[in-house]
């Protein structure tokens, strides 16, 4: 049977954007069952002005010369290759509410639930992880 | 190094983590169970990955060549029916058989696919993989009345290479089980 793998992503820099989908990509390619949720800053993830709003904590600037010359994807790339992968993208209800944000703000394909939904998800996971 | 051959090349050379492992599992949806896949990759981390990958998802991890800055790694797509072989020819040796009869120089075709068997072959056998074992009947012609051994990974390919061999006249094949993946004989690389 499938691994499952159910990951939270609650931080809005573009470094946690590369260990989210990262993570989340390489799972389904080893033909686990994946399920992200985003909640508070982790929204910026898949907002879909996120390329404007996944920026590097303070500190964190010298990193952008390193995405370059590694030639990482980008983060609209990797989202692609995880939605085609069938891994599920969950915004979280009550984070939207409180930071104004409309299902329409985001990417397609994103479900919108709470914090059950993630967990009838994460109690038959393999793996759990938060970012 | 001479190039392998390979059913399918991917060139992931430039990408970093996780686009290698990410572009071998699309690759390997659209291959053939048997057919082996070329990975070209620059990523130092793609070493590790991909034989983890492989390993997980229930493929064969056949090995990686460096060449200059790229790796080369070679996985075979597994069929799911080769970790139970159905041994239906009758003829059977073990590793150990086959192991004990190297000094008296036995004709031995081992038949995996090209990759494998430049990973490492016994001493002397020849590569007829199973594909080709067809066309090239005449060429084998010569050994029909000799003892032939016939070596694949698991018992399974060999079965396949065993049965029809007999029914176009070798009188003494004999298949050896289990086979490279469990051989502790001495090997040769061509890599």
């Amino acid at each position: 049977m499938a691994k499952r793998v159910a990951i939270i992503a609650s931080h809005g820099g573009l470094d946690t954007a590369y260990k989210v989908l990262n993570i989340a990509t390489t799972a389904a390619a080893t033909d686990a069952e994946v399920g992200v949720f985003f909640t508070f800053d982790g929204l910026n993830i898949i907002h879909k002005d996120a390329a404007k709003r996944l920026t590097l904590p303070p500190g964190m600037e010298a990193y952008m010369e390193g995405f370059q010359r590694a030639q990482v994807p980008a983060v609209a790339e990797l989202l692609q290759v995880a939605k085609e992968s069938g891994v599920k993208l969950i915004a979280c209800q009550m984070t939207m509410d409180v930071m104004n944000l409309k299902k329409e703000d985001f990417i397609d394909g994103v479900e919108v639930g709470g914090a059950a939904t993630f967990l009838d998800f994460a109690y038959d996971a393999d793996v759990t992880l938060a970012f | 190094m001479e190039n392998l051959t390979v059913d399918k090349t991917i060139d992931c050379t430039g990408l970093s983590c996780p686009m290698p492992v990410v572009r071998t599992k699309k690759a390997m949806d659209a291959l053939q169970a048997g057919q082996v896949l070329e990975v070209l990759a620059t990523d130092p981390g793609s070493v590790t990955d991909i034989k983890s990958w492989a390993h997980r998802t229930g493929h064969q991890f056949i090995g990686t060549v460096e060449d200059g800055k790229v790796f080369k790694h070679y996985i075979r797509k597994v069929n799911p029916d080769e970790a139970k072989p159905e041994r239906r020819h009758p003829h059977v040796v073990s590793n150990a058989e086959l192991a004990a009869e190297l000094g008296n120089q036995p004709v031995i075709l081992d038949v995996r696919e090209p990759a494998e068997y430049a990973f490492g072959h016994i001493p002397g056998a020849k590569s007829v993989p199973l594909g080709e074992l067809e066309r090239r009947l005449e060429e084998l012609r010569p050994y029909a009345e000799q003892v032939v051994y016939v070596v694949c990974r698991t018992g399974h390919r060999s079965d396949m290479a065993c049965q029809w061999l007999s029914e176009h006249g070798f009188r003494h094949v004999k298949n050896v089980v289990p086979g490279m993946s469990a051989w502790t004989g001495p090997v040769e690389r061509e890599v």
